[in-house]
């Protein structure tokens, strides 16, 4: 039952990690429409860049995230500045392979660049906490919190300005997003920006609780892309939902598969997900016209 | 006993009612026209009958079966053909080989046949061109024949989605506004074949927008408004009905 | 020399298998494949165990062919009722979950560590006669499935699977299910693939599930794209084009002194990045094919 309580917060926790990129794909890819598979090493690239800054000598580490936080919202913008938006009347295979293309590029020249060695952000370490067997790392208390806020906040952004609303609307209903044709560039860059920001702060988080190595963020795209899927394309709560219960789901494998098969666990709840209620817990299914 | 029989159906998203309680009967051969305003649900109700949109409650029979929860491509099997608004012609296949694709499931399309038995899949290909060819003629498309599909005009298009369901000999057809976007002299030529095939016996059902275009050739029309079926008969007394008058708000009627 | 030459030639073969399978599930029928070194992977390391089992190579090559034919019928299932991007994800997550089974069931397949001693092809040969023995019968392998892949895209079949391609709701309206045909084709390519991770692992004699990471169902797509998209002259061309870039990036090494060989990976997966990205921007006809966008 203790071990059982250890699992559930660990997945929780792990889930709001995975809250960040699910959020972010499902946003691109309900407005964008395609699924955008270099979200992974944008977040590898977010905890390489809090890494950097930390080395660098920058003072608080809170600094170095929000500085990574930047760095990542900048490359995501360039991405799209640069190479998306020029595909926007392309099939979606293009922006698909572009963007596994543009991931593979992030991966490797942070692998020159930073070489292949486990590294890890120098904080200070504290115990656990035991409540009876339950333990809890303050750092992983510290990581819930963050990601919760940031969620907030994005949710905030979403639901309160006049462009975020937008940007809800269309990834919502995709026949508006053609209907409203082209899309204003404005709107496109900051659904770019915040893209990258989510991302980013994901690696980061996913680099305090593990290591930060240049597969990171790969390794998360999976159970990234089975929480939009569980949560409904295009819809940010059940990308955060999704992502919670993709965490926990993953964490209580443990004792029936053991530590390695996390990836395997995305992929049969995708499965399971797409071939029972594809439009997930909170969308709807499109229908061809 | 009639060809088609839709009864009582009713088409949800949601909360929203898009078709309500919708009940209509079509005899062989017969012509009907479906017009209604934007929204007024003809769409939907289309794609309920073609198995593309699946109904809340409700019951559709066609040729005696019923195929309610039967799909897209076993209503086609049975003889229940559509066009669709936006051709969707294959665009990287010929003219002829997109009838040749139309044409209905023989052994020669089996796996097997590309290594196997090649000298009679060849046999039934030379079968199947004829008849394509018979169809292409007929839909004066003959000229464009060995075209890729993707080059051709709205209006050409639109001939050929026509041409294509006609390879499945097809006992009902359902277009999905043939007019839409075709200039005059092509929507001539689409209603002459139109009137050409329904002096063949086969059944059609237009949904169109264009009343103009509609009015002067289908012998019943069905006016559709809020989901639900506002008049039904001869064009010219449905016109005139005052409800149909004020849905349409003193819009070209 | 003869026996380099030979050795990149054969590689190019078994990368030349593992295209025209893919051409043929995207190029012909335009099911985006993201998993097909799975099917690579499945075939090597069946072969592989088999052969170490005993069993003559023959046999364990077709067993390789079909054990990954019948491991996309699940796939292809589930192709069926998903829209394109859904596919790709699911493909992905599928070649990521056999890696990892690999990885993982030591027990089976000796995990990281690796699986050694491999039975290789024409052992009772030596030196370059045994090269050209291997090299010539990977040719006639692959002439053999570039011609029954060309007979059928010729055939009445070929003409349903670009049709499915261009527009599958239409097919379905005219009374098919393209579901059959996508199945058939999902298994056709992955029993090539298959049967060239069986090559592989007899040629190489040595596997680890390493070797079997998602960059090269990416070399794959690479080399389609470079040749053409749905021409199956372009996946030949494609896959010796890819060899030219793999095994030229290896001569970087010996110009700049002290790369070492992880950066060499680096460098190649920046490369085969910058090539995607360049090629889907300025030669989109490399991924569209004839397709008009």
């Amino acid at each position: 039952m203790v071990g059982f309580f250890n699992l559930l917060i660990n997945g929780l926790i792990e889930g709001l990690i995975i809250a960040l990129p699910a959020l972010s794909l499902t946003l691109v890819m309900g407005i964008n429409r395609f699924p955008n598979a270099s979200a992974g090493d944008t977040m590898t690239f977010g905890a390489y860049a809090a890494l950097g800054l930390q080395y660098a000598g920058v003072a608080f580490f809170s600094f170095a995230v929000m500085g990574s936080l930047i760095a990542g919202a900048l490359l995501s913008w360039l991405c799209y500045r640069l190479v998306f938006q020029r595909l926007s009347r392309a099939p979606m295979v293009a922006s698909l392979i572009a963007a596994i293309g543009i991931g593979f590029m992030i991966r490797s020249v942070i692998g020159l660049v930073a070489g292949h060695d486990l590294h890890t952000f120098s904080l200070p370490l504290v115990r656990a906490w035991n409540f009876d067997g339950i333990r809890v790392l303050p750092t992983d208390l510290a990581i819930a919190g963050v990601a919760l806020a940031l969620l907030i906040l994005v949710f905030c952004w979403l639901k309160l300005s006049p462009s975020g609303r937008q940007l809800r609307a269309i990834a919502d209903n995709p026949d508006l997003a053609k209907l409203s044709g082209i899309r204003p560039q404005r709107l496109m860059g900051m659904l770019w920006l915040l893209s990258g920001a989510l991302c980013a702060s994901g690696g980061v988080l996913l680099g305090m609780k593990a290591v930060v190595m240049p597969e990171l963020g790969w390794e998360m795209l999976l159970p990234a892309f089975a929480a939009m899927i569980l949560g409904g394309i295009g819809q940010p709560l059940g990308a955060v939902v999704g992502a919670v219960l993709m965490g926990i789901a993953q964490e209580l494998s443990i004792p029936i598969v053991g530590p390695s098969y996390k990836i395997a666990v995305a992929f049969v709840v995708m499965l399971l997900v797409l071939m029972v209620r594809p439009g997930g817990l909170f969308g709807h299914v499109e229908k061809v016209r | 006993m009639s060809l088609l029989e839709v009864q009582h159906a009713c088409v949800d998203f949601g909360a929203f009612r898009a078709v309500s309680d919708v009940s209509l009967s079509l005899a062989e051969g017969e012509l009907l026209g479906i017009a209604g305003t934007n929204g007024a649900g003809k769409s939907t109700l289309f794609a309920a009958i073609a198995g593309q949109q699946a109904t809340s409650t409700g019951r559709i029979e066609f040729g005696g079966a019923d195929v309610t929860r039967k799909p897209v491509h076993q209503r086609a099997r049975f003889g229940l053909a559509r066009t669709f608004q936006t051709p969707r012609e294959f665009a990287n296949l010929s003219v002829l080989e997109n009838l040749l694709a139309a044409a209905p499931n023989g052994r020669h399309e089996s796996l097997l046949a590309s290594w196997v038995g090649r000298r009679a899949s060849r046999h039934q290909e030379l079968e199947l061109v004829r008849q394509a060819d018979e169809i292409l003629a007929f839909v004066k498309l003959m000229p464009v024949r060995d075209q890729s599909a993707g080059g051709l005009s709205g209006g050409q298009k639109k001939l050929l989605e026509l041409a294509r369901v006609l390879m499945l000999s097809p006992k009902l057809i359902m277009l999905d506004e043939p007019f839409a976007g075709v200039n005059p002299v092509l929507i001539g030529e689409i209603i002459e074949v139109l009137r050409k095939l329904h002096g063949r016996g086969i059944a059609l059902i237009v949904v169109e927008h264009h009343l103009q275009a509609l009015k002067s050739f289908v012998q019943r029309l069905i006016v559709m408004d809020q989901g639900r079926i506002l008049a039904d008969g001869n064009p010219h007394l449905v016109l005139d009905d005052p409800r149909v008058q004020a849905a349409y708000m003193g819009g070209v009627v | 020399m003869d026996a380099y030459l030979l050795a990149i030639g054969t590689i190019v073969l078994i990368y030349a298998l593992l295209a025209i399978g893919l051409n043929l599930q995207y190029g012909e029928t335009g099911l985006i494949n993201f998993g097909h070194v799975a099917f690579f992977a499945l075939g090597a390391y069946t072969s592989a165990l088999l052969a170490l089992k005993g069993w003559p190579l023959p046999l364990s090559f077709l067993a390789a062919g079909a054990i990954a034919a019948f491991s996309a019928v699940p796939l292809g299932f589930a192709a069926l009722r998903l829209r394109d991007d859904y596919l790709a994800i699911v493909t992905l997550g599928f070649s990521e979950t056999v890696r990892l089974v690999i990885q993982q069931e030591e027990w089976l397949t000796r995990g990281v560590q690796g699986l050694p001693g491999i039975p290789g092809l024409f052992t009772s040969l030596a030196g370059t006669p045994r090269a050209w023995a291997i090299f010539l019968t990977l040719l006639a392998v692959t002439a053999l499935a570039a011609y029954a892949i060309s007979l059928l895209q010729r055939s009445p079949f070929g003409r349903m699977l670009r049709a499915i391609r261009d527009n599958e709701p239409a097919v379905e309206a005219l009374g098919k299910n393209p579901s059959g045909f996508k199945i058939r084709v999902f298994m056709l390519g992955a029993a090539l693939a298959g049967i060239a991770g069986a090559f592989y692992a007899h040629f190489i004699t040595f596997l680890t599930p390493e070797q079997f990471i998602p960059l090269v169902t990416f070399y794959v797509w690479m080399s389609i794209i470079l040749g053409g998209i749905g021409s199956l002259r372009g996946a030949l061309l494609g896959s010796t084009l890819l060899m030219f870039f793999l095994e030229g990036s290896r001569f970087i090494r010996d110009i700049l002194p002290g790369v070492a060989e992880v950066q060499m990976a680096n460098i190649r997966l920046a490369m085969i990045g910058l090539a995607l990205v360049l090629f889907v921007l300025y030669r989109p006809q490399g991924l569209f094919g004839k397709r008009p966008v």
